[in-house]
């Protein structure tokens, strides 16, 4: 037994979707490895704490928009931290989540959840700038309407995040500060000759909460949901 | 605000996920002149998600990080 470990996961949930969370991926219907333990709690755009809740572990797939209550009128930034039994994953627990906004005929989206602290543990000797990350966009189809998401899940720090938009030809840049807990939705618009976005990149001082978004731009509906890559292997 | 005005009752918080450092022990070993920990001289260079905090509390606390 090497005592407990923790993994501090974070996520967007944005009212009218329905939002399931696998809290521990298992690999094959024998699998019933549980959490010690897992902490919800939610913030608005401003940083202010706006719900908490202790999650029951032995379920293995819970409820966003359940745990967190009456419905919110706004994107709230999600923050999980799980405590685990390292001998029971060696590596680390891994949540997926499944969202789908109520009524849409699209397919749910289906997305692993942004491991922003603790996503590196020691024991396991990686060594990489988390920080500086990158999303390359899919050139097939109609382009979605892409904003970046971001979250501060500190407890002092503010951050100040730079946001790189690359174009077929040229690039925007884009800068925002996120204190503690608070986040911020970056839009990602075509260029001024319509071009498309290629990729984005993030830097921050430290790890953020990052995903990047695609909206159908007639419906709104999510057709993208997916955190950013490290930007240097 | 100060690191050094967070109540000794947030000692257990944990600060770095990766090497599993806490508030109260980064806390005590600056009092001490012990940080870096054996064990932590990696705290804020693994995901580094905490590394803001770090140098708020380092700075705070007195501690003096290493390369």
């Amino acid at each position: 037994m090497m005592g407990s470990s923790g993994l501090l996961s974070a996520t967007f949930h944005e009212p009218g979707h329905r939002h399931l969370l696998e809290l521990v991926h298992q690999r094959d219907l024998d699998a019933r490895r549980h959490l010690d333990s897992l902490e919800l709690t939610a913030y608005d755009a401003a940083g202010t704490l706006r719900r908490t809740a202790a999650v029951d572990t032995r379920r293995g797939v819970v409820d966003l928009a359940e745990l967190l209550g009456p419905p919110a009128r706004e994107r709230l930034l999600v923050l999980l931290d799980a405590r685990y039994d390292p001998a029971i994953f060696p590596y680390r627990p891994h949540h997926y989540a499944y969202l789908h906004r109520r009524g849409s005929p699209r397919p749910p989206l289906y997305y692993a959840v942004n491991a922003t602290l603790g996503g590196v543990p020691d024991r396991i000797g990686a060594s990489r700038f988390n920080h500086f990350e990158t999303y390359l966009f899919l050139r097939r189809g109609v382009a979605p309407r892409a904003a970046l998401l971001l979250g501060n899940p500190s407890r002092f720090a503010t951050a100040r995040a730079e946001v790189t938009i690359h174009y077929d030809a040229g690039r925007v840049e884009r800068t925002v500060e996120l204190p503690p807990k608070s986040h911020a939705e970056v839009a990602l618009p075509p260029a001024e000759d319509g071009g498309r976005v290629g990729r984005v990149e993030l830097k921050a001082p430290f790890r953020l909460t990052s995903y990047v978004t695609g909206r159908d731009a007639g419906t709104g509906d999510l057709v993208l949901f997916d955190h950013l890559f490290t930007y240097f292997r | 605000m100060s690191a050094t005005d967070i109540p000794r009752t947030l000692d257990a918080v944990l600060l770095c996920y990766c090497t599993d450092l806490t508030l109260g022990a980064l806390r005590e070993a600056c009092r001490e002149g012990r940080w870096p920990l054996p064990g932590k001289e990696r705290t804020g260079k693994l995901c580094t998600g905490c590394q803001g905090d770090l140098a708020i509390c380092l700075r705070d606390f007195g501690g003096r990080d290493v390369e």
